[in-house]
């Protein structure tokens, strides 16, 4: 019997691929064409993570939403802050994200870790192993890269990676469980 | 052999003008003398030039005429990484018929580290992949080329006229100094020809047909002196007030790689051909032939806890890369000897002799070869397979110190060279003579444990 089981739900929607190997944990609503890798992570201990439509995560992304550091997680009166994802970004392998507000067409390149503080507005590429931990908004198309994270601006946004997730939501079913997905009006199931 | 993470736990002593101890993947050996030598006591000629990235070979001739630079790569000049080259469809035209567009592959370069394009500057898109890039030229090209003829004749002619008059007096216990003010000259603004590097002693060849031909007709180049201009342009009005946009601004060292232009704006930098490297020959100083890379080396396996005046155990690996059977003799250090400055700890090394089976390629596959059987002492000798041996070393760590223990002793082994020519007037002889070199070899294990 399905279970509505409150905060623990994971909201996919339909046209989303997620695969039973990642581990999905909170109130997580995932939009349609994304596509989620096996052990990839997305936790939302603090809040709810909410992510739009055409993206991709991949293996060993870590997508928390976690609770400032000064801040016991029994402390009473604090608000959950929602962590927003917006559309055809891309999370590479092994990136750390704890960003709360990430805009569309972001690349954030493998092992790159961005801080709580930090907001990615549309077109920024994080290159890999960049730290960015400052309290700033990134401004539109930049480029982030270099071992002392220098930035640079570019005049194109990244293309959406339209042909790799096509490809994905075809192929990863064949080799993966999927988790399921909402279908309709139906109460979303517990996984 | 020394990793790539952990370089220098094993040194080696190179007897050279400076005694240098280093790891045995930087150093070379010399066949025919039979020594070590390092990058200090080797001399360096350049072999060839070749590009990192298409690594297409150049002779030297056609490098030094396209400013040793490859024709065919570029370097991106945001992070200097190396460009590439992407596709991308767009809609064109068909030359037929304008009404109807059909999809034409249009190439752009790109970086991938830093994401620079092309078309960042301005630069369009081409319909070839390679040949279709071209630098901006210099505003000023053609007053410096004409200035390096000038400066050129101007050269060979001083030249020419030194060498008549010391060609006129020279006396021949002079040599010395002769030959080494005509090189300085002939380097002088570059003139093309590259005098062998030229040993004391030997006499100058290359002047012997040198003569003024005065039938030959020297043209004579006039420039023009550089003009000093009264007024200058000013600056833009609003250049104190106006904010500075950070992202536009080139940094030196995408200013200073340009040196033609040296775009103060983002949006001029333009990409730059490729440098080429040069592959370096080496030799040894003493007998001139080329080196050798030396392979006889010995490995730290594992290490435990190394305890102040206690006495432990180290593994140590040696490994027989040659055929033969090598035999190797372990010696310490003794009290007072020059070369052991470092050692912080007492070492006690097998007295007995090793016996390295050779390497045997084919050793893999057969199956039913029987294991040689060497007698082997099991408090010398830890484990052997094919070519390698394990044995332990006893440390006692003597200084109670923060830095590294470290151990030296000297490794004694035979080295067969057979590289070097048989002498045919000696036809007793066996082909292969044995050598015992001996090196002095400094390991390094790492902190005490407390």
């Amino acid at each position: 019997i399905a279970e509505h089981v409150g905060k623990a739900a994971a909201n996919i929607a339909a046209g989303a691929v997620v695969c039973v190997e990642s581990e999905i944990r909170g109130d997580v609503t995932i939009g349609p064409r994304t596509v989620v890798h096996p052990k990839a992570r997305i936790i939302a201990e603090a809040g709810p993570i909410i992510i739009g439509e055409g993206n991709l995560i991949e293996e060993q992304a870590l997508i928390i939403n976690s609770y400032p550091e000064n801040i016991m997680p029994d402390t009473e009166g604090v608000e959950p802050k929602t962590m927003t994802i917006g559309i055809n970004n891309v999370f590479e392998v092994g990136c750390v994200s704890q960003a709360l507000k990430i805009g569309d067409n972001n690349v954030i390149e493998s092992k790159a870790d961005l801080g709580k503080n930090v907001i990615l507005t549309s077109g920024c590429i994080v290159g890999a192993c960049c730290q960015v931990n400052t309290c700033e908004v990134i401004p539109e198309n930049t480029v982030i890269y270099g071992s002392n994270c220098m930035r640079r601006v570019q005049t194109e946004r990244p293309q959406p990676q339209t042909l790799q997730l096509d490809f994905l939501m075809k192929i990863l079913p064949n080799y993966h469980h999927m988790k399921k997905t909402v279908k309709g009006t139906s109460t979303p199931v517990r996984n | 052999m020394a990793s790539l993470l952990q370089p220098d736990r094993v040194l080696y002593l190179v007897h050279g003008e400076k005694k240098i101890r280093s790891s045995l993947s930087t150093l070379y050996f010399c066949r025919y003398c039979s020594e070590l030598r390092s990058l200090e006591c080797v001399s360096h000629e350049v072999d060839s030039h070749y590009c990192p990235s298409c690594l297409e070979n150049m002779p030297s001739a056609e490098a030094k005429l396209k400013k040793n630079r490859c024709a065919n790569c570029f370097d991106c000049p945001c992070c200097m990484h190396t460009l590439s080259t992407r596709a991308t469809n767009i809609p064109a035209p068909l030359p037929d018929d304008p009404s109807k567009t059909a999809m034409k592959k249009a190439y752009y370069l790109a970086c991938g580290f830093c994401r620079w394009t092309s078309r960042d500057v301005g630069m369009a898109d081409k319909s070839v992949a390679s040949g279709g890039w071209q630098e901006p030229d210099n505003p000023h090209t053609q007053r410096i080329n004409k200035l390096i003829e000038y400066y050129q004749q101007l050269a060979q002619r001083e030249k020419l006229e030194r060498d008549r008059k010391k060609l006129a007096r020279r006396r021949p216990y002079m040599p010395l100094a002769f030959s080494q003010h005509t090189i300085h000259v002939v380097e002088k603004y570059g003139l093309g020809t590259r005098l062998q590097r030229q040993r004391p002693g030997a006499p100058i060849t290359s002047l012997a047909g040198l003569s003024l031909k005065e039938g030959e007709d020297q043209k004579e180049i006039n420039i023009e002196p550089a003009q000093a201009l009264d007024e200058v342009e000013p600056l833009p009005e609003d250049y104190y007030t106006r904010p500075i946009n950070l992202p536009e601004v080139t940094s030196l060292r995408q200013r200073l790689l340009q040196p033609d232009f040296q775009p103060a704006g983002a949006s001029q930098l333009h990409p730059k051909h490729k440098h080429l490297l040069i592959k370096r020959s080496l030799r040894c100083r003493k007998c001139e032939h080329n080196l050798m890379l030396y392979y006889f080396s010995v490995r730290i396996m594992s290490i435990p806890n190394l305890r102040f005046q206690k006495e432990c155990q180290v593994l140590l690996t040696l490994t027989n890369p040659v055929e033969s059977i090598t035999h190797v003799t372990l010696v310490g250090c003794e009290e007072g000897d020059p070369e052991d400055i470092n050692s912080t700890a007492k070492v006690m090394v097998p007295t007995k002799e090793l016996v390295l089976a050779g390497k045997d390629a084919a050793a893999d596959y057969d199956e039913l070869a029987e294991p040689q059987d060497f007698q082997d002492d099991p408090d010398v000798v830890a484990f052997r397979k094919s070519n390698k041996i394990g044995f332990f070393i006893k440390v006692v760590p003597q200084r109670e110190e923060d830095g590294d223990v470290t151990v030296s002793f000297k490794i004694r082994h035979d080295f067969r060279n057979l590289a070097a020519p048989i002498r045919p007037s000696e036809e007793d002889d066996a082909p292969t003579e044995a050598i015992w070199l001996t090196h002095h070899v400094e390991l390094s294990l790492g902190p005490l444990v407390a």
